[in-house]
């Protein structure tokens, strides 16, 4: 009475294979598997700016493509730390609070329209200095309540747009500091500031994460957290020391969104998350950790913005433009994710 | 009474507790009728939100019309949560044993009728605003239910929209920044840039695109509408000032503020200021300050008497309040009295502001 389960086993693995991922996985091993895999969302990124620009030829204007560079800066900012917290295989739901509470601090401490503060750039270095300390408290609360870390930054999130909402009184607080306000006025190379900003904060995360021991260290611990504490790596202070990081770009993101709508108001935050953990797994960083990274990131960045610029120069009704965002992102996913390794999907 | 009995069915209870439970029934049922009956009434405003400029403006008026009145007044906030808001004015209702007036800013149009019964049931006299079903009337809870309180999204979107036309001499090509599809206010006002569309055909509506109320949204969209349609956009139409003023920050990134005008509604500060700098043409607000203070004084006046709700006209029981205009020629005196200072207001002058009954 001895069924022998093993062909039944891999005639199912065949089918999954062969059924789910039919086309994206022939396409990629006609091209050579893995290695066009990862350069999928690249393709994808592509394939979208030839497409729109044959609808609309502005499209590639110069013009659209600065307005194209400002309006990723601040998703850009945003998606280079929570890269690295989900690198880990965890996640950070704080980005809109943490964003809130350091675009309330910038415009409460520069000159403003509620309060006599003038501290200039200062009031950017305690913005900054804020959110980082958010994300600390994120990190603390994850590793020392031993609390998950989707509860940890929920809470966080909650914490920090009640506190925004306390200190601004409900209401909108005009930013005057002519100097922060050059972040997205002025232009340097044709740029506004606030694209230099976030550039730099690209390649910042990318140092951090190729050169340095703590991005290995992350990309570890997402690989697989138990083998990486064997080997010695202090785990609780990589992850304090990941959501400390990933909070201080919300708080560099949260000083340009201020800067870039002149204004601080609590919900300031508000559809940040969503597009940021899209934006992060359409470029191909696995959620489930250990795959994936900052320059994945900032192609999946392009592929949302120029998707939502896309569908302005085309005209698509907005009665349907989120169900065309939903169906991208399905397709971006499908075509960037390894899913035939993956053994099961949660 | 009712409270013993219901302690007596519950089974399993010794006789002390039975006994303490029916005193305690009897005691909360006695002792509030006796010591409240002297007390003055508790004024309890209902609001969405206070992260949004316009109900924190609300709560500002509930405030200087209780400090006038010279009566206690509570704040429940909703957030958003539909249950929330219910239980937080039934459970007032149970801490004032129904010595209330409520002015309630439903957070969503059903909630209407849970809200008007629960406080009709306590002998709470109730106005609402903005949102209830169709088929919920004031008259039907004589004398509990006294008004319900709207603003004509239609007059607004239509008003703001002529004087865009007017602002770039009556032709040219405009874009419009739209509120959350679904809701009744986006609706509405979208109906009225149609209506005043239709009666200016040189003016071009070049694209309606969707920024659901925020200034965040409206910012990248204006960013891409500039890209698609370049300078023929002389003027921006929105449906509420947070998504103008996203607007007017994407313009002023490309040096074009004040160069393509906008108008708004709402009067949030923001755009008061534009109004005065001329970036913005013009904005209409429905008076969040009158709103929460006069609602709470309609409700008062009906509760100690001054007026029978069985006996006003339909116009006072359902009615369209004023919106007021603030553009170029009354802006400065609007900042004067509305933002530099708190708004004198006439508390007693109930009904200055009926327009008219809402359309059936």
């Amino acid at each position: 009475m001895t069924i022998d389960t093993e062909p039944l086993k891999s005639v199912s693995d065949i089918e999954r294979t062969t059924l789910m991922t039919f086309l994206p996985g022939r396409i990629a091993g006609m091209l050579g598997g893995r290695r066009w895999r990862s350069l999928a969302p690249l393709a994808v990124l592509v394939v979208l700016c030839v497409l729109i620009t044959i609808a609309n030829p502005n499209f590639i204007e110069l013009r659209n493509l600065v307005r194209l560079a400002n309006s990723a800066a601040v998703p850009l900012t945003l998606a280079m730390g929570l890269t690295f917290i989900i690198l880990m295989g965890s996640i950070d739901l704080s980005v809109e609070g943490t964003l809130s509470v350091a675009a309330m601090v910038v415009v409460l401490l520069a000159a403003n329209d509620s309060n006599g503060n003038d501290y200039g750039w200062w009031a950017v270095l305690a913005a900054i200095a804020s959110g980082t300390i958010m994300g600390l408290a994120s990190g603390l609360v994850q590793t020392m309540l031993r609390i998950p870390s989707f509860m940890a930054t929920l809470g966080m999130w909650f914490i920090g747009l009640g506190l925004s909402v306390y200190m601004l009184g409900g209401s909108a607080i005009r930013l005057n500091d002519a100097s922060i306000r050059d972040l997205a006025l002025y232009r340097f190379l044709g740029l506004p500031l606030a694209v230099w900003v976030a550039l730099g904060a690209f390649v910042l995360a990318a140092i951090i994460q190729y050169h340095t021991r703590l991005g290995r260290h992350i990309l570890a611990i997402g690989g697989d957290e138990d083998v990486t504490k064997l080997s010695g790596v202090n785990v609780v202070r990589v992850r304090i020391a990941a959501f400390a990081l990933a909070g201080f770009f919300f708080g560099i993101a949260g000083v340009l969104a201020a800067a870039q709508l002149g204004q601080s108001h609590a919900v300031i935050g508000d559809g940040r998350l969503f597009a940021a953990v899209t934006a992060v797994v359409v470029g191909g960083t696995a959620l489930t950790g250990g795959e994936g990274g900052v320059v994945n990131t900032a192609v999946g960045v392009l592929i949302v913005t120029v998707l939502a610029n896309g569908m302005i120069l085309l005209g698509i009704s907005p009665y349907i433009q989120q169900t065309v965002q939903g169906l991208m992102i399905i397709a971006a996913v499908a075509l960037s994710l390894d899913r035939a390794r993956l053994k099961i999907v949660k | 009474m009712k409270d013993g009995k219901a302690l007596t069915f519950s089974g399993s209870l010794s006789r002390r507790t039975l006994m303490v439970g029916a005193a305690a029934g009897a005691a909360t049922l006695a002792m509030p009728k006796v010591l409240r009956a002297a007390d003055k009434p508790t004024l309890v405003t209902s609001i969405r939100s206070l992260s949004n400029p316009y109900h924190a403006v609300w709560k500002t008026g509930a405030e200087a019309y209780a400090k006038w009145a010279g009566l206690e007044h509570v704040t429940l906030v909703s957030e958003g949560n539909s249950e929330k808001g219910i239980a937080d004015i039934k459970a007032m209702l149970a801490k004032t044993g129904g010595n209330m007036v409520l002015n309630s800013d439903p957070n969503d149009t059903p909630d209407a009728r849970p809200i008007v019964e629960a406080c009709a049931k306590a002998g709470a006299y109730v106005v609402t605003q903005w949102n209830k079903p169709a088929d919920l009337h004031p008259k039907d809870f004589n004398p509990n239910y006294v008004s319900h309180i709207e603003f004509d999204g239609i007059a607004s979107g239509k008003t703001i929209a002529e004087i865009l036309f007017k602002a770039i001499g009556g032709k040219g090509g405009i874009v419009a920044l739209g509120g959350l599809i679904s809701t009744t206010a986006a609706i509405e006002r979208k109906k009225g840039l149609d209506a005043a569309l239709a009666a200016n055909p040189d003016i071009k509506l070049l694209d309606f695109q969707v920024a659901n109320w925020k200034s965040t949204e409206a910012f990248d969209l204006m960013g891409n509408l500039l890209t698609r349609f370049g300078d023929d956009i002389k003027g921006i139409w929105a449906a509420n000032d947070d998504m103008g003023s996203g607007a007017l920050e994407a313009l002023r990134a490309e040096n074009l503020a004040g160069k393509v005008p906008i108008v708004g509604v709402d009067g949030i500060k923001t755009a008061v200021d534009a109004v005065r700098t001329g970036e913005f043409a013009c904005t209409v607000t429905s008076d969040p300050f009158w709103q929460g203070g006069m609602g709470l004084a309609i409700g008062y006046n009906a509760k100690i008497g001054k007026f029978d709700p069985a006996k006003e006209p339909p116009e006072h029981r359902e009615f369209y309040g004023k919106a007021v205009l603030i553009s170029h020629d009354n802006v400065e005196e609007y900042y004067k009295t509305n933002v530099e200072s708190k708004p004198e207001m006439d508390w007693n002058d109930l009904w200055g502001r009926v327009t008219g009954a809402i359309r059936a």
